[in-house]
């Protein structure tokens, strides 16, 4: 027989109220229809409720952009800082109270154009942090001008003529940088990020999600859902990731190939 | 002690000469003997450049707080690079030089035969005598110690301790080689220079003096830092305030805590930040050009109502400026730097003991008040040393300032709620039940985004009145010297205090009605006392080390009429004699 419906709607309240594995805030998110953050956003707090960590432990470090509101929806403790400098203050907050896990969250603007120059150092200090680049090679928040992880030749408002820039490949400079635990993931796969997540935060050491993601608002051409689900696909089966030579080779030649591309021994 | 001593005592030499050590041995030597000392090196930017280093040492049997002008013995290592203190020389000066007579003394070359005929000379083979007691030139600074000891009439013993204690630990051929040095000067100038040195200045018997350090302002702030508990130390290299993290990055791993570089003076603060947020003491020290690249992360510091320490050692500028000069030209940065509203709380101490206490007191402030505090301080202050009593924070100074909510709060919590006083208890990362998300951006009392017309104002107006009782904790302006009605009042702030408290000190002794007013807290002010103190006078007296009167601009509108400006930008420290000077011209009517 089935459960009667008001039953079912009862034991979610229950489990609601008693507050135990509720990771989302009571703030609804302000992105956009179909952005692929709230894949990100569900799997996180499914890597949250999974890993069973008291959520009062659990700090949310992010920078300015529409993933720098992360923290809003987020059931744990958040520091929203200023444009780019995510990582310095995740290394405080984690340097100062060992205890909590620190995630660190941002996107490709932020991490790496302003923030760029902090991720090579909090990443070779190896710090226990659990770093998230949503990357959609765009910048969504000032309304669509072009990333440093936005294809040669994108046309925006800020670009009419096209970039003339290359893009940046977050993953392999991860990996350059002495990441511990670098993971490269699709937002559109939320239980595959959640793996990752929770292998990333049991890692020691600083921990790199390189997660792509789709501007359904300003990307039309580029990364787009239909273009993403085409182009990523899983590492091969056979893919040992505490090599750090097939890990550089795989960043490099098959760049949207997703799983974890490397974790130190 | 009945004769009164105040004499600048000066070594210069090429890098290498040992310039240095040699006027840091005087100042501790004649610490020990019982007068107050006061200290301070120049010496250029470039490592192994043009290579002139000066210690400048001021000596009295009276509380010494500036530097002087002249200087009274001229310790010369290297003749070349001494020419240049030549107009510094007073009167009757003595000038203990390198020479080897008979050699014919080249008057296109020797220093010695462009010095004034006032001058007192005291000659001696620095080389050789080391040489011939050593088997090597390197201690003649020390020889050069042993003439001015025995023509001053010094006792050797009390430099003999001074120099078994600094060089005890590197091995016994060192000390030895110092200690012979130094008695191979002592013995040739003493009979050498029996009959001449009557005619130099004689110290007094010297009285023992224990209990009191030699400690510059930055090692001042790294053991205040230290005493008041501090965690974690975030920097990067900057002169001057670089001392600061090598002092506490020996001394902070052995109290369990931390030093670390950062790739910036932008993921200093932003670490220094985190920290607090999360609860543990933290700390930067930086100078202009770093504090400008910190401002942002400073007033995300405001709006979130995190606490953090940032000391600014002040140079010369704008841009890089002149990175060893002495400046006092931040305090514009400091108090208004930074994007939007962002009241903030500066202390600027005026000494080395200043520098200890404001900077334990620091701590406590940013953690009751949730908000930057700056202590701004100068390449003089943080360089120069003073025998001072070796300092000691009260409890009451340590003591945690965090103000935690109540346990009626769990559940539904407001971080940023609206109270009398503006400051919200504050929760950290671990407690339960009092979940919340600081923010730069405007924000409701439970911390969410929001732009509206009403959270704004009300949100802005608690952060200033929260600064505004700050007050209460901030150390009150001091007047110097009583009298109710003042012809000129001085008002100083950082290290350029010391010159107008020397200079208020001289001017009455000469009858003027004249007194001094410090000012340490630079925001908040204590706006009702410096007007008190003003409306006393019939002038006020700024004088600063800055070009457009950064203090002047900030309190001049407290007067009635507009307030006289004195501004230095030499990037040496503020000569009482042109406060003296000024104080003059303004009692006897000359042009303001």
């Amino acid at each position: 027989m089935k459960t009667p419906g008001h039953v079912l709607a009862q034991r979610i309240r229950d489990i609601g109220e008693s507050g135990a594995f509720r990771p989302r805030s009571d703030a609804l998110p302000t992105w956009c229809p179909g952005c692929g953050y709230f894949g990100i956003h569900q799997a996180l707090n499914q890597c949250l409720s999974r890993l069973e960590l008291p959520l009062h432990n659990v700090v949310v470090v992010s920078g300015i952009g529409c993933a720098g509101r992360y923290p809003f929806f987020s059931h744990t403790y958040g520091l929203h800082t200023v444009h780019g400098r995510t990582l310095p203050v995740a290394t405080g907050v984690k340097l100062a109270n060992p205890d909590l896990t620190v995630f660190a969250i941002g996107g490709d603007g932020d991490g790496l154009a302003i923030g760029g120059g902090h991720f090579p150092h909090v990443a070779r200090r190896n710090i226990d942090i659990n770093y998230l680049l949503f990357d959609n090679s765009i910048y969504g928040l000032t309304k669509g001008q072009p990333s440093p992880s936005s294809r040669t030749g994108t046309i925006t408002k800020a670009s009419p003529a096209g970039t003339f820039e290359k893009p940046l490949n977050a993953t392999l400079l991860a990996l350059t940088y002495e990441a511990s635990f670098v993971a490269r993931l699709f937002a559109g796969d939320p239980n595959g990020i959640a793996a990752a997540l929770i292998e990333g935060v049991k890692t020691p050491g600083f921990a790199f999600f390189h997660i792509y993601t789709s501007c359904v608002t300003f990307d039309k051409t580029f990364k787009t859902w239909a273009h993403l689900k085409e182009w990523v696909h899983p590492l091969p089966d056979d893919y040992d990731p505490t090599n750090r030579r097939n890990a550089f080779e795989m960043a490099l030649e098959d760049d949207f190939s997703t799983g974890i591309i490397y974790r130190r021994d | 002690m009945a004769t009164v001593v105040d004499i600048t005592v000066e070594v210069c030499g090429m890098a290498g000469d040992g310039a240095i050590a040699a006027g840091a041995l005087i100042n501790e030597a004649l610490s020990r003997g019982g007068f107050s000392v006061l200290g301070f090196d120049s010496y250029p930017a470039e490592i192994r450049g043009f290579g002139r280093c000066v210690t400048r040492s001021r000596i009295g049997s009276e509380e010494i707080v500036a530097m002087g002008a002249e200087t009274h013995v001229l310790i010369s290592l290297n003749e070349a690079e001494a020419r240049s203190r030549i107009p510094f020389l007073a009167h009757r000066a003595m000038v203990i030089f390198e020479s080897n007579p008979p050699t014919y003394v080249h008057h296109d070359s020797s220093f010695v035969a462009e010095l004034p005929p006032d001058k007192l000379l005291f000659g001696m083979p620095l080389s050789d005598l080391a040489s011939e007691a050593t088997g090597a030139t390197r201690g003649r600074n020390l020889t050069a110690l042993g003439g001015f000891a025995a023509v001053c009439g010094i006792n050797p013993a009390l430099f003999i301790e001074v120099i078994e204690k600094k060089f005890k630990s590197k091995g016994e051929k060192v000390l030895h080689t110092n200690v012979k040095s130094f008695e191979a000067g002592y013995a040739y100038a003493a009979k050498e220079y029996s009959e001449k040195r009557e005619h130099a200045f004689q110290f007094p018997e010297l009285l023992r003096q224990d209990g009191k350090v030699m400690l510059s302002g930055n090692q001042a702030i790294g053991m205040a830092a230290l005493d008041a508990g501090l965690k974690l130390y975030f920097g990067y290299p900057i002169t001057p305030a670089t001392p600061i993290m090598e002092f506490l990055a020996a001394a902070l791993p052995k109290k369990g805590g931390r030093v670390v570089q950062m790739e910036d003076e932008i993921a200093s603060i932003g670490a220094v930040l985190g920290s607090f947020y999360a609860g543990a003491r933290s700390m930067t020290a930086t100078s202009g050009p770093g504090f400008a690249l910190m401002t942002e992360l400073i007033t995300h510091g405001v709006m979130a109502e995190i606490p953090a320490v940032i000391v600014n050692a002040q140079r010369g500028g704008p841009a890089t400026g002149l990175p060893t000069k002495t400046e006092q030209s931040d305090l514009h940065a400091a108090v208004f730097g930074g994007p939007g509203d962002s009241a903030r709380i500066v202390i600027a101490p005026t000494n080395v003991s200043e520098c200890y206490h404001y900077t334990v007191k620091s701590f406590q402030l940013a953690e009751k008040y949730q908000t930057p505090v700056i202590v701004l301080t100068d390449f003089y202050l943080d360089n120069r040393v003073e025998n001072v009593v070796i300092p000691r924070a009260s409890e009451a100074e340590t003591r945690n300032g965090n103000v935690f909510p109540p346990a009626s709060e769990k559940g539904n919590y407001k971080r940023y709620c609206l109270t009398e006083s503006g400051i919200s208890p504050r929760a950290l990362p671990g407690m339960e039940g009092y979940i919340f998300t600081a923010t730069g951006l405007e924000h409701t009392e439970k911390g969410l985004p929001d732009y509206s017309p009403e959270v704004h104002t009300l949100m802005t107006e608690k952060r200033h009145k929260k600064i505004a009782s700050a007050l209460a904790d901030l150390p009150e302006p001091e007047v110097y010297f009583g009298d109710d009605r003042l012809d000129v009042g001085v008002i100083g702030w950082g290290s350029t205090f010391g010159s107008v408290l020397e200079a208020t000190r001289t001017s009455r002794k000469k009858g003027l009605r004249v007194a001094a007013l410090k000012i340490t807290s630079l925001s908040p002010l204590h706006t009702t006392i410096i007007q008190g103190f003003m409306e006393r006078c019939s002038h006020v007296l700024v004088p600063e080390l800055n070009y457009e009167g950064q203090l002047a601009n900030l309190i001049g509108h407290l007067h009635h009429r507009p307030v006289v400006r004195l501004n230095l930008v030499t990037g040496t420290p503020f000569p009482p004699s042109m406060i003296i000077q000024k104080i003059e011209d303004l009692i006897h009517g000359e042009a303001a």
